[in-house]
Formats: structure tokens, sequence, C-alpha cells
């Protein structure tokens, strides 16, 4: 049988340490998770981002997104521009991993105990608790192996990022220069050659207002529109009644659910054991429960002598009413399991030996059925209306979809209102009201609606809430007519050429300034402006201005100003600014945060290109 | 003593004779691996033991910048970098210290510690290290040494960086025309490796910081 082997022995060899090689470097595990997890989003270094991992991040920053703007759009949180700073999220990640493992930055025991114990959220009355510790953990569903593990991980990509960050500075020089720039003085004027003045003199081409609306006809079309009907089957306009004995069969069925729970009254004698021989204590709290059992009338008189709970001992050891899940366990087992009047034995708690006695019992007292009737009703009736709705839904879905050329059965056989929307567009918008739904949107545009004149399917707009919606008049995009368009047109084109003509002219006078003619431009009044304090100049101005060499005065430069026209300036004098110490420093803070940005930026720029980043572009796209 | 047959008599013969021609080779490569496992493991106890103390050395200096405490993280930094000196630590909690040293006006600490790491950290902390020893230098009006260490070639992402100090430091020295083309330079760099808008709104404030100080140059547009 194995003669195939025994024949061939050198082969088989040779065969099975060929095998052997890869598991001994890879391990089993190449062979299993080949490729079984998922597509790879990302190649970083060594290491891959799987599309499992990617999509875990996109949900835990769409959730994020969600709690910090809540009625956000679904459709941007989805956005390829979330993808991919998503991505560069977890790749950072990984880069700043990877050195990390590289460099060794390991953090100490030490180092991990002091940080954890510094969290808020550890710490009772100031001070770290192992038990708030393993509680807090437990309700985030984390074992303290793991969050220590993480948390170490943390730390050490914080120190590596904080090692180019947090030490970045700025030199004085530097700072001391920019202050300048930002305080210094211009002293200008303005000159200004207005679009509208000249648009009066513009003179139009004979048919250049026909070309104009021939070659923009995207421009005057109006979009296309519908009307629709449509019925609403909301889970809130149901009607669901409940009858009188219905509501009192609940209640007869629910009666623990609406009582008040049994209460009792006990006194206690406490004998402490915080303090001294719990044998000695105890001995003399059994020798005290024997006095008791003889003599059960001194039970106040001893409470008031010997009782070591400070609370009742002055009241003869009463506590008062209290009800199940107010006293400590083995004290509530016990004055729960006695009858009225009766003598526990010794019951041992945390705070030490108690002798009890049960003064009152008031029994489990069922809420009348008047007080509770409301409340029960509308929990009904809510109840009946979820039911209800879901058993209308299908049908109704299947009734809008089955009788597809008229909504009037569905509307008969639900008793719903056929309504009717006004003209609506594409967009939807605030004026849709309950059809604004990108999916019911699209569906009223859709050839099926328009031109074959169905139903569209049952969609649900909102949780509960069905709408399905028919055709009721459509008018497909059209271009409005150039009479009505013409004085539109004719404004337009006068005022661009307004705007062109002055910014020639402006440019011209700029021209003429520069090579020293200055006659011909008047010059409003002088103004002092600086980068810090720009007055009334905008920025694209104010950046000419400041472009002017300050050596050779006085200094024109001029800019376009849309929708105004070109405005020319005289820089007449530069001085340099008061420096205000605060404002320095604040400046130098900024500059400095600023570097340390640029920074961190470079550095993550440059580990990109140290460990090779390669992203998968279709796996990118690829939706949940 | 079992007994065998013929065949396999005579396979064990050859396995006899095979080990004494190859026995002692084989012997020799085991216990040379052997060894050089050891010694390998060995050494990455070591390198983790000591990264391991330079780190708690390294969150002592964290704490003793939050808390102000200049000496200290002067005397945790020359530590690291004595006791430490190969770790990935050592440049790092010298970057930290510098800065400090920097801030409270100890310009000779700051460039003793930024030139430690400049001679014995590794890629972009040693670039890093040029740059802000070149801006030291600038501080101290010793601007033929801060363009020497602006000489040195940085990775691609921190060359913005690079001309914009250097430019900096020819204005100092009154050098307006070479300072106008560093900032070109530092401009076109910038621009490249961040995707920054057009216009004043779509600008870093990196990109910015350089177009004011490009047009307070005069004549740049």
């Amino acid at each position: 049988m194995f003669d195939a082997v025994r024949n061939n022995k050198r082969i088989v060899q040779v065969f099975l340490l060929l095998i052997t090689v890869p598991f001994a470097m890879w391990g089993l595990d190449s062979y299993m998770n080949g490729d079984g997890g998922a597509a790879q989003v990302a190649r970083v270094g060594d290491a891959k981002i799987t599309l499992n991992q990617f999509q875990q991040a996109m949900r835990e920053q769409q959730d994020r997104m969600r709690s910090q703007f809540p009625g956000v759009d679904a459709k941007l949180l989805d956005s390829p521009a979330i993808r991919e700073s998503v991505l560069n999220g977890l790749v950072d990640q990984q880069l700043l991993l990877q050195e990390v493992n590289k460099q060794r930055l390991g953090v100490s025991v030490a180092a991990l105990q002091e940080m954890i114990a510094n969290i808020p959220a550890f710490q009772e009355d100031g001070k770290f608790s192992q038990k708030r510790y393993e509680e807090a953990l437990r309700s985030q569903g984390m074992s303290p192996v793991g969050f220590e593990a993480q948390l170490r991980r943390d730390m050490a990509l914080q120190a590596l990022i904080g090692a180019v960050g947090e030490s970045a500075f700025v030199p004085r020089t530097v700072v001391d220069r920019v202050v300048a720039l930002q305080v210094e003085s211009r002293q200008v004027q303005e000159s200004l050659i207005s679009a509208q003045a000249l648009k009066a003199g513009v003179k139009l081409e004979a048919g250049e207002l026909q070309k104009f609306y021939d070659e923009n006809q995207a421009r005057f079309t109006l979009p296309e529109q519908v009307k629709v009907e449509y019925l609403v089957l909301s889970q809130k306009n149901l009607e669901a009644k409940v009858s009188d004995a219905e509501v009192k069969a609940w209640y007869e069925e629910h009666k623990a659910q609406y009582a008040l729970p049994e209460e009792r009254r006990a006194s206690h004698i406490l004998l402490s054991t915080d303090s001294g021989d719990k044998a000695k204590i105890k001995a003399e709290a059994e020798a005290l429960l024997a006095q008791l059992q003889k003599n059960p009338g001194q039970f106040a008189e001893l409470a008031k002598k010997r009782s070591q709970d400070p609370g009742s001992a002055a009241k003869g050891g009463d506590l008062g009413f209290f009800a199940r899940g107010m006293m400590v366990k083995p004290f509530e087992d016990a004055a729960f399991g006695l009858k009225e009047g009766e003598l526990s034995g010794l019951v041992e708690t945390d705070f030490g030996f108690h002798i009890i006695k049960v003064t009152g019992v008031k029994a489990a007292q069922p809420k009348p059925f008047a007080e509770v009737k409301g409340e029960i009703e509308a929990d009904l009736k809510r109840q009946s209306a979820a039911r209800q709705f879901a058993e209308a839904a299908e049908g109704f879905t299947n009734m809008v979809y089955e009788q597809s050329d008229s909504l009037k059965p569905a509307a008969e056989h639900y008793k719903l209102s056929l309504q009717q929307s006004g003209w609506l567009t594409r967009q939807g918008g605030a004026a849709a009201g309950v059809l604004n739904h990108p999916k019911l949107m699209e569906a009223l545009f859709s050839d099926e609606v328009i031109k074959n004149g169905r139903n569209t399917a049952a969609l649900e707009v909102s949780p509960g809430t069905l709408v399905a919606a028919r055709l009721l008049e459509h008018k497909p995009s059209t271009l409005r007519p150039f009479d009505a368009v013409k004085a539109e047109i004719e404004n337009q084109l006068k005022e661009a050429k307004a705007m062109r003509a002055a910014v020639e002219q402006g440019e011209g006078k700029l021209a003429a300034l520069k090579s020293g003619k200055q006659e011909g431009v008047s010059w409003g009044g002088s103004q002092n402006v600086s980068r810090m304090a720009p007055g009334k100049l905008d920025s694209p101005a104010l950046a000419a201005v400041f472009q002017v060499d300050a050596g050779k005065l006085p200094g024109f430069a001029g800019v376009e100003l849309p929708g105004v026209g070109y405005a020319l300036y005289k820089v007449n004098k530069v001085e340099a600014g008061q420096v205000d110490p605060a404002l320095a420093q604040a400046l130098g803070q900024q500059l400095s945060s600023i570097a340390a940005r640029a920074q961190v930026e470079a550095y993550m720029a440059s580990l990109r290109q140290r460990y090779k980043v390669e992203i998968n572009k279709a796996a990118l796209a690829t939706k949940e | 003593m079992a007994v065998y047959d013929l065949e396999e008599q005579e396979q064990i013969d050859n396995l006899k004779a095979w080990w004494q021609q190859h026995g002692n080779l084989i012997t020799w490569t085991v216990s040379a691996l052997a060894v050089a496992v050891v010694a390998w493991q060995g050494w990455n106890w070591y390198q983790g033991q000591q990264a391991a103390q330079a780190s708690a050395l390294f969150g002592a200096l964290q704490q003793a910048m939050v808390k102000e405490d200049t000496q200290r993280v002067r005397t945790i930094a020359g530590e690291l970098t004595e006791k430490f000196g190969s770790t990935a630590y050592a440049p790092m909690g010298t970057l930290m210290a510098a800065k400090v040293s920097f801030e409270s006006g100890d310009a000779k600490t700051a460039r003793a510690q930024l030139a430690w790491v400049a001679a014995h950290g590794k890629d972009e902390l040693r670039d890093v290290a040029h740059l802000r020893l070149a801006g030291v230098m600038l501080d101290e009006q010793a601007y033929d040494e801060a363009l020497k260490e602006l000489a040195h070639k940085p990775g691609p992402a921190l060359a913005a960086a690079y001309a914009e100090l250097k430019g900096d430091v020819l204005v100092a020295q009154g050098k307006q025309d070479e300072a106008r083309a560093a900032y070109k330079e530092a401009l076109e760099a910038q621009e490249k490796d961040s995707k920054d808008g057009t216009g004043e709104a779509g600008r870093s404030p990196v990109s910015q910081l350089l177009h004011q100080k490009l047009d307070a140059l005069g004549g740049a547009a």
C-alpha cells in the first residue's frame, strides 16, 4: 500500500521538508486567515488595514458625529471625504504603532499605574479605587488586561507624537518679526472705479442677448416638477380602542405591578464589631438575646442602653417603616421573615450583631383601579396601535403595489385621506413636507411613476410612518422663452461688461501711476491700516496694500473688487506700529502651535514615506 | 537486541557512515545556531530592559515639564543621554528638554541638547533637531552657523520648514534677494504637500505667514 512512498522516499522527504518550512516560519495562522477575514483597504509597511477594521472605525466616527450633530444627513456621514479622513486616521495610527515597535518605545509599569491612578473616573474621594476601576471597565465591556494594553499603546503613541509636537518652539527673532508685520501701519488713500457708474455707458451688440441665451440654456431651464397625491399611514393616527373590560382584565392580571410594596417596621439592638474581639462581642450579644427572650418587654430600654446604632438607640431601637431593598441583605431577610412582635435570633451583618424585633407590618397594597386606569389604558392603546400598524403596514404595502393604478382602494380600506402636494422638484426640500425623503423623491421622478402612472411603493419615511404616492400632474423641465428672460440677460451682460471696463481702466491707471503719472486720479481721504486692524479694506485689498514696496513711496496698488469695480490704493507712509507685549506673547504662542502642528504633519508625512503606505481605492469605496 | 533483516542492517550502516562524515559539521552548526538564538534573545531582553527604564525617566521628564521644573528637566535629560543614549527615549526627551531650556532663556544648554539630538538622533528627530538648532542660532545672531545647520538635507516633508527658516536668517542678515528666493522655495514646497485652496481663505496658517513675510520684502508679487 505504501509502495509509492517507499519507492519515492527522497521525493517524499523533500516534499515534507518543503511544507515544514512555511509552518515553522509563519505558523498556522497564515493558512487559517489568509484572506478569510476581509479585503484589505490599505497596507502600511508590513501590516494591513482590513475592510472590517475600516468599517468599524467608520461606524465609530459616524456615531460620534451623530451624537454631536443630531439630524445630520446620512449621506454626509458616508461621503468620500469622511471615508478618506477615517482611513487616514487609521493609517496614521498604524504608522505610529510600527514606529513605536521599531524604536522599542515601551511604557513602564510604574508610568502605566500612575496614569491609571490619575484618571478621575477610577477615583473615589480623590483616590484611586480598585473596585471603581474594575466596575468602570466592566461597564465598558473591557477587561483590565485589555484596557491596560490599549492604554500602554496609546501612551507610547502619545509620547512619540509629543516629542515632536510639544517640543516645538519658534525663535524669538521670528516672533518679533511676525509681530512687527501684524502691527505695521500704512497710510493709504483709495480711488474707486465703480462698475455701476460705467454700466449706463455700456452698449451691447445686436444679437448678443440671443447668443448668450442660446449658449447658456441650462441657466434658463426650469427643473422638472411633479404634483402628487399621497397617503400617510401613521402609527400615531391609528385609532386604537381599548374597552374598559380589557383594562380591568389587564389590571387584575398584573396587580402586583401596580401595588405599593410590603413595608415593615422594626426595632433593633446593634453590637458593633468595628472594634474589638468578634467572639467576645458575639458572646455579649448572646447573653443580651437570652435576657430579652426572658423579658421581651425590656427591648426598648435595653436598646437605649446597649445599642451601638446611634440613630435608633435613643428611640428604643425603632427604625420606622422600610420596604425590601432598603436594608442590608441579612437584616432584610430576618425582618421580612418574622411575624409581628416576634424577636429574631442573632443576625450578623457587616455592621455587627443585631437583635431584631418586628413591630409593624403593612401588607402590600394594590393601587386602586381608578388610580391606574388611565396609565393602563394609554399603555394598552400604544401596544394595540403598534400591533395594528404592523398588521396594516403589510396589507397597505401589498395593496398599493397590487392595485398600482390608484391609491383610492387603500385610502378607503384604511380610512386615510388622500392628500395633495404642491409642485415639487427633485430636490424635495422643506416644501415637500412628509414626502421629503431621498428614496421617495427618487421614486416620484422615476419612469414607473411618471410614464407608467404607477403608485410608488409604500416607503417608511420615518419609524412608524409609511407613505405611498402617485402622480397627479407632471411638468417636464422647460426652457423659459427668450422674451421672459431678455431683461435679465441684458442686465447681467451689462454688469459683466461694466466690470471688465472698470478693471481695464483701473489697470491702465495703475500702470500710469507706477510710471510716475499721477494726474487724472482723485484720491479719497487717507486712512491708516494694519494687518491687525484693516479698517474698511477687505482681505484682497489689504494684501495688495501690503505688497507695496515700503522702500519706494508713494507706492501704488490696485485690486479687482468683484461686483463693485476696481480699487486703486496709494500708500503714502509706512510706520512701525506699537507692539503690545500681551499681544506679542499671544502671537508667540500661536506661532509655536502653528509650528508644532506643521512639524507633526511633516513627521507623519515622513513616516508615510518610510513605511510605504498603499491604499486600495476600490476597497475604500466598498459600501457596507 | 532485536534482529534486523539485511535491508535494515544496511540502512543502519549507511546512516552510521553518513553521521561519521557529517556529524561534526551538524553538531557545530546546531550549537552555533543555539548560541545565536540565545544571544539574540539576550540582546532583546537587554534592550527591553533599557527601554523600560528609559521610559520611566521619560515619564518623569514629562511631569517635570508640566510642573515647569526647569532644573529637573535638565537633569533627567542628562541622565537619558548618558545612561540610555541608545534608546529612542534619549533624543525624544532631549528635544523636549531643549524647548524648556530655550524658553527659560538658557540658549547655551538648548544648543548643546539640540546638537546632541542632531548627532545621535535618527530620521525625523535628527532633521527636527537641526532645524531647531538653527533657530536658536538665529536668536544668537550666529547667522553663518545657522545656515550651516540648514544646509543639512532633511526628508522632503520638512523641506518647507527648512527653507522658511533659511529665509528668516537671510532677512536678519539683510540679504533680501536671497531671502525672497528662500521664502518662494518654502511656499512651493508647502503648497506642493498640502493641498491648499487658492486665495487667502483657503491657505493654511503656514502659507499665510509665508505670504506675509514675502510681501514684506516688497516687489514680490
